[in-house]
């Protein structure tokens, strides 16, 4: 209720700020009304919007090489619909009378309390200046790397030339880093209408991605993994014959394949089993093909909408000696499992293997391989289209829903519940 | 030259260098953490956290973190060594004015 209301308020924000920071924001508003109450919440997010508004509203687009050039400051580029004004002096007015009543209650925030004076003193490390040929540079390598790598030509030139129009509208002016790479990546999106486009950004420099990793960085990987037990936090058969996995990264099988076999011998005499996934972000799709194949007496396709069919999408089931291919399984998912985490759990779920209980999935799918455009920018684009077996689309930005929806907090309870339930009526 | 955003520096974009520079966040930790550095007196929201943000990224004081392989659809920022430089020099003269203000004994009791 109040992300829907405060999704209405966002459109009083410049256009520039909106495109590249809304979800975000959206996603901040979503995570406190979670943990606040609704009244505290929309008091902060009122006086919030007067106090962020006319500051957005009189700096000019994002900008990162102003220090030398001469610059105009302008308002909004596109100036307030007749929607937005109304909004404004509805909020206004709401905030007039919210706040006379309560305003001395409140306990003053330091935000105006504080008035430092000092003058930035980074200035003398000025970065490189990113200049209109840089971006024009980027664009039409960004354009060329769609035209050549995207699986669907036709969809593939009309993204490039909406670049490029972009680019002519003037879209782009002034934009640099993480906001031009942002913006970028919302007009791949919006042009191909595919979710997995993505465009990366680093001050640093970024590896070669055409190339493995080298051998250091995967010694570094296996020492870092195995440090945290491979991400298993936790194997255990409880008093009720519930197995419990914990597993908080789905870990690459050349570091883990011992680790991850070891976990499910723990569990292997188990009644039924619960994979804990509430703080999973994912990683590799070998170690979740490799999990899911102790749940099957045939080899099944792990769909991920990264890979074309291979045999590594397949699990190796059955598995000599794993007795959990009849056993219920539970995950538990929040919204902030993520990635092979969510293939992890679309898959089963697709598949009527685990029963979802938690909330609906952060909804990233990782698709795209990484082409570098130069040191600093890389885009992602997805080569193949996915197959999937299941539905017309995948969980790439909406999630994966659950079967079972409780507040995160609640998922291994209720999951517990259910499967006691279950197992009684055997 | 158009009057720069972070000059003088805003206390919640002070606030976002100091949370991060314990480690890196996305926006909501960055909220909770300015939320638990503060007392809970600074709660910011999402039009004053990401105006920040934006400033605080433009002027290179704060870095968008490159993609992991995991993968997550939250954006994390980390503080550049031009940030923690900033944040350091903005807390001794905090700490300037906490000296003088004591010499100027408005304390009461003996406490700071």
């Amino acid at each position: 209720m109040s992300e829907r209301i405060y999704a209405f308020l966002l459109r009083l924000y410049p256009s520039h700020f909106r495109l590249v920071y809304g979800d975000e924001a959206l996603q901040l508003v979503r995570d406190r009304a979670r943990h606040e109450s609704p009244m505290r919440l929309w008091i902060d997010l009122l006086f919030d919007l007067v106090r962020a508004l006319p500051r957005l509203h009189l700096h000019p687009a994002p900008i990162a090489t102003r220090a030398t050039a001469p610059a105009f400051l302008v308002l909004d580029s596109d100036a307030p619909r007749a929607a937005s004004l109304f909004l404004g002096v509805v909020a206004s007015l709401f905030l007039i009378f919210a706040t006379i009543p309560i305003g001395h209650v409140l306990a003053r925030g330091p935000a105006g309390s504080l008035r430092p004076r000092t003058a930035m003193q980074v200035a003398a490390q000025a970065p490189p200046q990113f200049t209109a040929a840089d971006r024009h540079r980027l664009i039409q390598a960004a354009a060329a790397n769609v035209k050549r790598y995207y699986f669907d030509k036709q969809v593939a030139e009309t993204t490039a030339s909406a670049l490029l129009a972009h680019e002519q509208a003037g879209d782009y002016d002034a934009a640099a880093g993480q906001v031009f790479a942002n913006l970028l990546a919302r007009h791949l999106t919006e042009a191909s209408r595919d979710r997995h486009f993505t465009m990366e950004y680093t001050a640093r420099v970024f590896p070669d991605f055409s190339k493995p990793p080298p051998p250091q960085d995967q010694a570094r990987y296996r020492a870092a993994m195995l440090e945290v037990n491979c991400a298993f936090e936790k194997v255990e058969i409880g008093m009720n014959h519930v197995g419990y996995v914990k597993l908080n990264a789905f870990p690459d099988i050349a570091a883990c394949q011992e680790k991850a076999e070891s976990a499910m011998a723990a569990v292997n005499h188990a009644d039924a089993l619960i994979f804990d996934l509430r703080d999973n972000r994912g990683g590799f799709p070998n170690m979740v093909v490799f999990l899911a194949s102790y749940l099957f007496d045939h080899p099944e396709y792990m769909f991920n909408p990264k890979d074309p069919v291979t045999e590594q999408t397949w699990t190796r089931s059955p598995v000599a000696g794993s007795l959990l291919v009849d056993k219920p399984v539970y995950v538990l998912t929040s919204s902030r499992t993520y990635s092979g985490a969510e293939q992890f759990s679309y898959d089963l779920k697709m598949l009527k293997r685990a029963t979802l209980v938690g909330e609906t999935t952060g909804g990233a799918s990782h698709s795209g391989v990484l082409h570098n455009l130069d040191d600093h920018f890389a885009i992602g684009i997805p080569e193949h289209k996915p197959v999937n077996p299941f539905s017309g689309k995948d969980w790439a930005v909406t999630g994966v829903e659950p079967d079972v929806k409780v507040k995160a907090a609640d998922a291994l309870a209720t999951a517990e519940k259910l499967a006691e339930t279950r197992l009684r009526r055997r | 030259m158009p009057k720069k955003k972070l000059s003088p520096l805003p206390s919640a974009a002070f606030q976002i260098l100091l949370a991060l520079a314990g480690e890196d966040l996305h926006g909501y930790a960055i909220m909770r953490q300015v939320k638990e550095q503060t007392a809970g007196r600074m709660r910011l929201g999402p039009g004053t956290l990401y105006s920040s943000i934006q400033a605080l990224l433009e002027e290179k004081l704060i870095e968008q973190i490159e993609p992991v392989p995991t993968g997550e659809r939250r954006r994390y920022y980390r503080l550049t060594s031009a940030g923690r430089k900033l944040a350091r020099s903005e807390a001794e003269r905090l700490a300037d004015f906490l000296r003088a203000a004591r010499a100027k004994r408005i304390f009461r009791g003996e406490y700071v």
